[in-house]
């Protein structure tokens, strides 16, 4: 039977004491790391979540800025094909010695032809020469107007998923901030057993607290450098 | 001999009061770490709330807008096609444009303005400036329009910078915890170096804690 811990029961004692000092150390560094990685992990949930706010408003805007286009656009393509109709009608209506219906189908086709006129200046997809047809037989480029149309709500998209994947990087690092925080506790709580035991279990508990110590600080350098 | 005991005695317990001192010191600016976080917090909460009401508002005007561009076109369309009528030689035509003009335009005209009837909507092209009717609409509720969500964003920041700053004072007081623990045991020699180390190092703690505190209220403009 050892009688060194009869002989001195302060043997170990500095040194679960010097041991409890570097841990608290540790665990105060630790926690400025836990609360950068939780201000960060803020910022970009805060940055996500405007983000999100802004591309539902762009939606919106697109949405009646396209409803309103495509209604000029369909009704100038109406007004243009009524017009086209009415005048067919009327050639068709002089053929058949149809004077007057002849007459009241020119009337017609010249007010639809007035109105298609009107339309067309008023129509992004008829005078832009972004997206204006090149000739009177060819369709507006459509993919170009929805790809204008959409670009700064897809931009807005691109930097909220940058801001949501960022927080939940920085939200996972604090929580793993927070779990290695709980193991420095678990050292804590074995230095404590440490200093109420007799010298020789004394030791093995240090050595023990040193383990967790030393698996936390490793996790820590892990994930300040990841 | 017994002197000495009595010196040792005497700085055990000057010890002790010092690391009472430093710990509640901990605790205090620990205390407004937390509390600078929360501010940040709330300021960011502000900040999103004012994000929604603005958003909220344009995304009405931009409605608007375009409803009353739909307005102006169809006004502007049936005017032209009017016109024509009201030219033509066909007496019945000419009847029926007249109606019209009476009874369907006013009201359709009432729709239209101001995007339909003012000149300084339309752009050199005809095209109508629906950009500057929504423009003119938040204007309108400047209440609204003029809310900033990147100031609270901005004030946000300014907090969370201190608590970052203020965090590191925090941990130099703390590790002056460390060196007035390590003063503590009797048997260590120089037993009074080890505590001035502890003395320096938190009075440098708390000097850069109130440094700080200092340099970012006048940041703020004196907002604690």
């Amino acid at each position: 039977m050892s009688t060194s811990g009869i002989s001195n029961p302060e043997r170990g004692k500095t040194l679960v004491l010097i041991l409890t000092l570097l841990n608290m150390v540790l665990v105060a560094s630790i926690s400025a790391l836990q609360v950068d990685a939780s201000i960060r992990s803020n910022q970009a949930n805060r940055d996500s979540q405007y983000y999100a706010i802004q591309v539902a408003g762009s939606l919106v805007q697109t949405g009646a800025q396209s409803d309103y286009d495509l209604n000029t656009f369909s009704k100038w393509l109406t007004d243009t094909q009524e017009s086209l109709v009415a005048s067919y009608s009327a050639l068709q209506r002089q053929s058949a010695n149809d004077q007057q219906g002849y007459e009241r189908l020119t009337l017609e086709s010249r007010i639809y032809q007035a109105q298609a006129d009107q339309t067309k200046t008023l129509s992004v997809l008829l005078t832009d020469p972004a997206y204006a047809p090149a000739s009177d037989q060819a369709s507006p480029d459509m993919s170009a107007y929805l790809a204008d149309l959409n670009a700064t709500s897809l931009a807005i998209v691109q930097k909220q998923n940058g801001a949501s994947d960022a927080y939940h990087r920085w939200s996972n690092k604090s929580d793993s901030y927070v779990a290695l925080l709980t193991v420095l506790a678990i050292a804590f709580f074995l230095l404590g057993v440490a200093q109420m035991s007799r010298p020789n279990v004394r030791l093995l508990f240090s050595a023990f607290a040193i383990g967790v110590m030393g698996v936390g600080a490793l996790w820590g350098l892990v994930l300040l450098i990841l | 001999m017994e002197n000495s005991q009595g010196k040792e005695d005497r700085l055990s317990v000057w010890i002790a009061v010092l690391i009472a001192l430093v710990s509640f010191t901990t605790a205090l600016t620990t205390w407004r770490t937390a509390s600078l976080g929360s501010k940040a917090g709330d300021l960011i909460y502000q900040g999103l709330l004012n994000a929604v009401k603005k958003q909220a508002s344009a995304n009405e005007d931009w409605s608007r807008t375009y409803q009353e561009a739909g307005y102006a076109r169809d006004y502007l369309v049936t005017l032209s096609g009017l016109l024509v009528q009201e030219n033509s030689t066909d007496p019945t035509s000419q009847e029926q444009a007249a109606q019209l003009r009476t009874y369907l335009l006013p009201g359709m005209k009432s729709l239209a303005t101001p995007l339909g009837t003012d000149p300084s909507y339309f752009s050199p092209g005809g095209l109508l400036d629906v950009q500057k009717r929504f423009q003119d609409l938040e204007n309108q509720s400047p209440d609204l329009s003029s809310l900033n969500p990147q100031t609270s964003f901005s004030q946000a920041d300014t907090y969370y910078s201190e608590q970052r700053w203020l965090l590191l004072g925090t941990i130099i007081i703390a590790v002056s915890l460390f060196w007035l623990g390590l003063s503590q045991l009797e048997h260590l020699r120089p037993r009074l170096l080890v505590l001035v180390i502890g003395v320096i190092v938190y009075g440098f703690g708390l000097v850069w804690s109130l440094l700080v505190e200092v340099v970012f209220v006048i940041l703020r403009g004196g907002v604690l």
